[in-house]
């Protein structure tokens, strides 16, 4: 891999996180910074770590997959677009494609 | 299917889409939309047969299942308002103890069981329901535990909530839940409330969520059935922590219009019931067509789920009413404690014993842990997009369960579409690979099947100690191909008649002395959950 997220520094992904909470429009600074037993929300401290570990393994563990053509296939990485087109709803997909008996 | 047949889904899709985010800017409690859920679906109501009554049910209405006291109903051995103030009767001595109920609606529940007992009614005529807290229910607050809602009354009822009282059955209360669908049930501010109704002085004890509330009050003989809601297990865990049968369907069998969602593509509604036949009375009633979801048009017709769930026998002896072979998959006997594993070997034993039932054992794909594990996380975008102006608003909206939904706005549309390839990907595996020698499939765990929106029903194989609690419910998941709700119930069904485990009700919990706190560890410090546990046992 060109690039490695293990090597993220905390104030990087602290930045990252922070940048992406304001362009959804969320103010971290409403949180409390000590423990808050009335509402039980995280404090801002809580929130900057868990969301640390979730963008450092959530995101490449999920993009790293495609689909994989038989292991001798040419193009392999050009033939995976062909398969498993995404289904939102996949039982679903299944009756209407007739594939469920629906007895 | 014809061209227009399909242009008419693609158009009722789209306008979901467009209705969907047209509602998430909508500011509570403000209401825009369709007036009413469809009560009525186009078919003919059920057929319940008459069964026979234990002598514990007719003792006590309280102990009755769903069949039995229609049964009771019928004979006119048992009246509606007998029935309700029963079961009001030990919501008002016993849920300090359990705190299963958001709300009890005794008044309503009163005058409803008058009517019942004035009319022939519907097929649930008179019949006491405890309906989770993101039901709507028109007129009743519906909080979903959280303090977004703790505030909102419902213009209408949910189409589920709607199509159940509309066959006669009553309302008595709303039950408890993990705030917005995600654990099990805790106030906002991660406070554990419900307990399970086998060990109420151990509140430790998982009871199962999120439909925490309505197992307890099924368990504990506040409520004849109920209703709950499922995106990670939360129907058949708690059906399996207390004793009960609870039937999550294939996704687009039952409507979600009127829940609060959780994760769209994943949120399931269906009941948390006293054995396979009353899941299967409740899911014939909620499930069908409905014209405010248009994900669940065009899909095949309910199969006859109650005949399915009335065991057959052949010259005395208890039979499957289909040939069937059970997969068995290779962490079913591994990774629990020994007590379950020697109840799930004599499960495994007894399925094997009644003819027509073939037990084999089947493997999993080489990527099964990142497709049920990490791919698991991709629904939590979905969490995030509905509540996002609540989350503009004020974070500490969410309380204890904030984490999981700021989470879902750390994936990008290319990885949420990512993660519905692999959904693609891991229906082919289950269905061509896991599941291409066997009907029905163990499970041993939810998710998987949440995911993939294929059938589940939960049920109890027996108890084992935990500590010092002698008699906790053990229940194992056994998973269908789609819309295959009546093989699951066929082969359920069977093992309820050859087995008891079913009809074994808690004992009454120990009320504190007048005066006294709770019964168990008077001096504690109620249990919490941390925002932390809160996101990891997330539904």
């Amino acid at each position: 891999m060109a690039v490695d997220p293990a090597a993220l520094t905390t104030d990087q992904l602290n930045t990252f996180i922070t940048s992406r909470l304001v362009l959804s429009g969320i103010d971290l600074s409403l949180l409390p910074t000590a423990p808050d037993p009335t509402t039980g929300a995280p404090t801002q401290a809580q929130v900057l770590s868990s969301l640390r570990s979730f963008v450092l393994s959530n995101p490449v563990a999920i993009n790293a997959w495609r689909p994989r053509p038989p292991a001798d296939t040419v193009d392999a990485t050009v033939l995976s677009q062909e398969l498993s087109p995404p289904l939102e709803y996949p039982s679903i997909t299944e009756a209407w494609t007739g594939e469920a008996t629906g007895r | 299917m014809t061209d227009r047949e399909l242009n008419r889904r693609v158009f009722l899709s789209r306008s979901a889409a467009a209705a969907a985010g047209a509602a998430a800017l909508t500011t509570m409690p403000a209401w825009v939309g369709p007036a009413s859920a469809e009560a009525s679906p186009t078919k003919r109501p059920p057929n319940v047969p008459d069964v026979d009554v234990r002598p514990a049910a007719k003792a006590d209405p309280t102990e009755a299942t769903v069949a039995e006291a229609i049964t009771l109903l019928r004979r006119r051995r048992l009246t509606a308002v007998d029935l309700v103030e029963a079961h009001l009767d030990r919501i008002t001595k016993f849920d300090s103890a359990y705190q299963a109920f958001n709300a009890v609606t005794a008044d309503s529940a009163r005058a409803q069981a008058r009517t019942a007992d004035r009319s022939s009614g519907g097929v649930l005529n008179g019949i006491p329901l405890c309906i989770k807290d993101n039901y709507y229910t028109a007129g009743v607050t519906t909080t979903a535990n959280s303090f977004i809602f703790a505030s909102f009354v419902p213009p209408y009822d949910a189409t589920s909530v709607a199509r159940l009282k509309a066959a006669g059955g009553i309302v008595i209360g709303k039950g408890q839940m993990g705030p917005l669908a995600t654990t099990r049930a805790t106030t906002p501010n991660g406070t554990i409330t419900t307990v399970n109704a086998w060990t109420p002085g151990t509140p430790s004890i998982d009871p199962g969520g999120s439909s925490t509330g309505p197992a307890c009050s099924v368990a504990g003989r506040m409520a004849t059935s109920s209703i709950g809601t499922q995106t990670g297990g939360s129907i058949v865990n708690p059906s399996n922590q207390q004793n009960l049968t609870g039937l999550k369907p294939t996704m687009g069998r039952t409507s979600i219009y009127g829940v609060i969602p959780l994760s769209y593509t994943r949120d399931h509604s269906g009941p948390l019931a006293r054995d396979a036949l009353d899941a299967a009375i409740m899911m014939t009633i909620m499930a069908g067509p409905d014209r405010n979801d248009p994900r669940i048009l065009g899909l095949p017709d309910v199969p006859d789920l109650i005949t399915a769930a009335v065991p057959v026998r052949r010259r005395g002896t208890v039979v499957l009413r289909r040939p069937t072979t059970i997969g068995v998959p290779p962490d079913y006997l591994t990774g629990v404690s020994a007590a379950v594993v020697a109840l799930r070997s004599g499960f495994l034993d007894t399925l094997d014993g009644i003819p027509g039932a073939t037990v084999v054992h089947v493997g999993y794909p080489g990527d099964w842990s990142l497709m049920t594990g990490t791919f698991n996380n991709v629904r939590l975008s979905e969490r995030t997009e509905p509540f996002l102006p609540f989350l503009k608003q004020d974070p500490k909206l969410f309380g204890v369960s904030l984490l999981s939904w700021l989470q879902g706005l750390f994936l990008s549309g290319d990885e949420w579409i990512t993660g519905q390839r692999a959904k693609n990907h891991l229906l082919r595996e289950v269905l061509d690979g896991v599941m291409s020698s066997c009907d029905v499939l163990l499970q041993t765990g939810p998710v998987p099947f949440d995911i993939l929106g294929l059938p589940e029903l939960g049920f109890p194989i027996g108890f084992a100690a935990i500590g010092a609690e002698p008699k906790v419910p053990s229940g194992t998941i056994l998973g269908g191909r789609p819309y295959e709700e009546d093989r699951l119930l066929e082969v359920v069904a069977a093992y309820q008649a050859v087995t008891s485990w079913h009809t074994q009700r808690p004992a009454d919990p120990v009320l504190p002395a007048a005066g006294a706190r709770r019964a168990a560890a008077p001096d504690a410090e109620p249990l919490r959950l941390t925002p932390e546990q809160a996101a990891a046992l997330s539904a």
